[in-house]
């Protein structure tokens, strides 16, 4: 019995070990990642984060004539892949961890990109944001070849070459 | 074969090159080698294509060899392929750092093969779970269902290439969707209160037949949260599967992440560079320390000696806050990736480890000194729970469990891998097999992970921690083992054009829970709680509970923590 009660002075000298959240220093230590924050300012569009999410929690859709790239905090696993991968560093990892809500809607945040729609068809393509960024960068592609979507390009490109074919 | 001679020079090159067990076991099955098709090897790998009908002899050849043991078994579908199921055996020989894989290829038409579970025990869930998610029959043995619930629809075999996850979630209609129907239900949550429910400890039930006080028989029935990782897995590029890999287990999630990407650098000659394989390294060994401090709170817990847990526990969450430093999270780090890790350790944090390593060190021996040297404890731990080596060996048990009984195996010794061929370590072993020894076996452990912490962060080379310049190889076979808390994780893997073509996952409890009924046979009922522990299972598990919406007829999981959210608002 003597050997158990060895445990009084650690105790003692151990105190509490508890602290008072919130109100005194910080949880977390200064590698900790939390929740993401996508600047839109500097996001292009592209999906490329979207691509890399392991549990699916960027997304990307088009509605009418407005791209969409969602981020549902319910579904990250906080890996922090997409602030990796993103082209054009609109992602940052914040140290966010309080994140529970009575409102499942505060778990959502939206970016929202203007679309640009082909000058043939009329589909939906890209962001205008990563057309631009990309006439940008490569800067003799044709104006022309820009508007159009993938499927056009490859129409009219080939038209180029064979001519256009008989109906 | 036609190609047979040409195979077979081949063949006696691996024997003469190879050391003793390897080589026996070679000419052995060199006996039949008519049915023996090719024999190559690789990277630690001797793949030897078999026919099926000479399967239970090879595993009988191997059976009389000492140090051979049966490490898992992948089933995969490759008809797509070359028209065949096919198997891989996977045999260790620990002392020759060597994997011996059989692989028995099954015609789609007629995919039987003889059993082999009367020579080697530990074959039998394999063989059962190949059976519920590929269809293949296993002849002269009892076949049931292990894996699949037993509501799912007969002749679906999940694992199936033509089944895609969408469409196995439309196939499978629980029967809490006719019951709901039938007593008109609208919306209606099934929750399983029973001895298996998924938010008590462990999803997992046992049977425990009693005369008086003393256990006579004990029967398991477990795989109630079965998730279809691997299948999820196939759909998901080979940088987003380590963080799938990783939430396989709670507590060890490292060591699945790590196995996973040794498998697939194996499978495709990737190198790592060093500076990451100290990484890996450094947060396995973290990762053991707060696993084994976690279990040591718990065994205490389990002898009603909370004051101990609670002083483990404490001294475990520094250990936490560590990890959280070096990786960005508590658990479920996520560095890992295929070619190496994604988090660097800098001077500032190294220093900051050795003082929680210094600090966990004396805290550690303290506790020691007042919980399981004491007595009471002691007494309570010895003799309990035996495990004899033979059934260790017979069962090819793993990890501290199998040490516990003196079976001495070790995959960071006996299959080097990350950095433990640059640290000196003991491996702890104990001969008694009660409950007393596996604890101890973790005693000592938790001193030898601090022990090697404190030489890997002092030996850190340089360099840099990830190499991206790999490409994928279709249809490559790649191994990867990590020695995990509670033993031996190994994945097998088949790599695919853009995720892994197959990718098999064998967790060490899947290993060791055939362990238990042993070990609690003629012990005390009392008893029973704290020997089922001393295996520290760990049943890979999520909570899920099934929201049946009947007009909708749509099934869908939800966590059950969402569900005790509606409790908390129906009592507004």
């Amino acid at each position: 019995m003597v050997k158990f009660l060895k445990i009084i002075p650690i105790a003692v000298k151990t105190g509490t070990v508890t602290i008072k959240y919130p109100y005194q220093e910080p949880l977390v230590t200064d590698s900790f990642r939390g929740a993401i924050e996508i600047d839109p300012n500097k996001c292009v569009g592209c999906g490329a984060c979207t691509r890399i999410c392991p549990p699916k929690a960027l997304t990307l859709t088009t509605e009418s004539n407005t791209m969409i790239l969602r981020y549902f905090v319910g579904r990250c696993i906080f890996c922090g892949m997409c602030a990796d991968t993103c082209p054009e560093k609109a992602i940052k990892i914040t140290k966010e961890f309080e994140l529970a809500t009575g409102n499942i809607y505060d778990l959502y945040s939206d970016v929202e990109h203007e679309v640009k729609t082909c000058s043939i068809c009329g589909k939906t393509f890209t962001s205008k944001k990563l057309s631009n960024k990309i006439a940008s960068k490569v800067p003799d592609i044709p104006t022309e070849t820009m508007d159009l979507c993938p499927d056009c390009r490859r129409k009219e490109t080939l038209k180029k070459f064979i001519g256009v074919p008989e109906q | 074969m036609d190609s047979g001679e040409a195979n077979m020079s081949g063949a006696s090159m691996v024997s003469a090159h190879s050391t003793n067990i390897v080589g026996d076991a070679i000419s052995k099955i060199m006996e039949f080698k008519d049915k023996v098709f090719s024999i190559e090897q690789r990277g630690g790998i001797v793949r030897i294509k078999i026919h099926r009908d000479i399967l239970p002899h090879i595993v009988q050849r191997l059976a009389i060899l000492k140090g051979i043991y049966l490490r898992t078994m992948m089933a995969s579908d490759e008809r797509g392929l070359e028209g065949v199921y096919r198997l891989y055996y996977v045999f260790g020989v620990d002392k020759e750092h060597t994997n011996l894989v059989f692989e028995v290829a099954l015609p789609q038409e007629d995919p039987k093969v003889p059993t082999v579970v009367d020579i080697n025990r530990a074959s039998d869930w394999y063989e059962l779970e190949a059976h519920d998610m590929l269809g293949v029959e296993f002849l002269n043995r009892k076949l049931y269902r292990l894996v699949l619930p037993e509501d799912w629809p007969e002749k679906v075999h999940p694992l199936k290439k033509e089944y895609s996850v969408s469409e196995l979630l439309k196939l499978y209609r629980p029967k809490a969707v006719e019951y709901a129907k039938e007593i008109g239900a609208e919306n209606i949550v099934t929750i399983p209160i029973g001895p298996y429910h998924p938010a008590l400890h462990e999803p997992e039930f046992f049977e425990l037949y009693v005369r008086g006080e003393k256990v006579i028989d004990a029967r398991y029935m477990g795989f109630m949260v079965h998730r279809g990782i691997e299948k999820l897995g196939e759909n998901m590029k080979y940088d987003q599967v380590p963080f799938l890999a990783e939430r396989i287990c709670g507590i060890c999630g490292f060591v699945h992440s790590t196995s996973y990407c040794q498998a697939v650098e194996n499978a495709l000659d990737i190198d790592v560079p060093e500076r990451a394989l100290f990484i890996r390294s450094i947060i396995l060994e973290i990762e053991r320390i707060h696993s084994h401090l976690l279990w040591v709170g718990v065994a205490l817990h389990l002898l009603g000696y909370d004051t101990g847990f609670m002083h483990s526990w404490r001294i475990r969450e520094r250990v936490m806050i560590l990890a959280e430093l070096l990786t960005g999270s508590r658990k479920t780090y996520g560095i890992n990736v295929v070619g190496g890790v994604r988090r660097d350790i800098d001077n500032d944090k190294i220093r900051k480890a050795i003082d929680v390593l210094n600090y966990v060190r004396e805290e550690f021996k303290k506790l020691v000194e007042i919980s399981i040297n004491v007595p009471q404890v002691t007494a309570r731990l010895r003799g309990t729970g035996v495990l004899p080596l033979g059934e260790a060996i017979a069962l090819s048990l793993v990890g501290p469990t199998a040490r516990g009984s003196g079976l001495d195996r070790d995959v960071r010794r006996d299959y080097p891998y990350a950095a433990y061929k640059y640290v000196s370590f003991r491996v702890p072993t104990y001969s008694e097999g009660d409950n007393l020894a596996r604890t101890l076996v973790r005693v000592d452990e938790t001193f030898e992970s601090i022990d090697m912490l404190y030489q890997l962060l002092d030996k850190l080379p340089s360099g840099s921690i990830r190499n991206e310049s790999w490409s994928v190889e279709p249809y490559r076979l790649g191994i990867g083992s990590v020695e995990a808390p509670r033993g031996e994780v190994i994945h097998v893997l088949l790599t695919g054009e853009y995720s892994p073509y197959r990718w098999r996952v064998r967790a060490p409890t899947y290993q060791n829970l055939p362990a238990i009924p042993i070990m609690l046979k003629g012990i005390d009922l009392a008893d029973a709680p704290l020997t089922i522990a001393s295996i520290d299972p760990c049943f890979s598990c999520t909570d899920r509970a099934i929201v049946v919406d009947v007009d909708r007829n749509t099934v869908k999981s939800i966590p059950i923590e969402a569900l005790s959210l509606k409790g908390t608002r129906a009592i507004r």
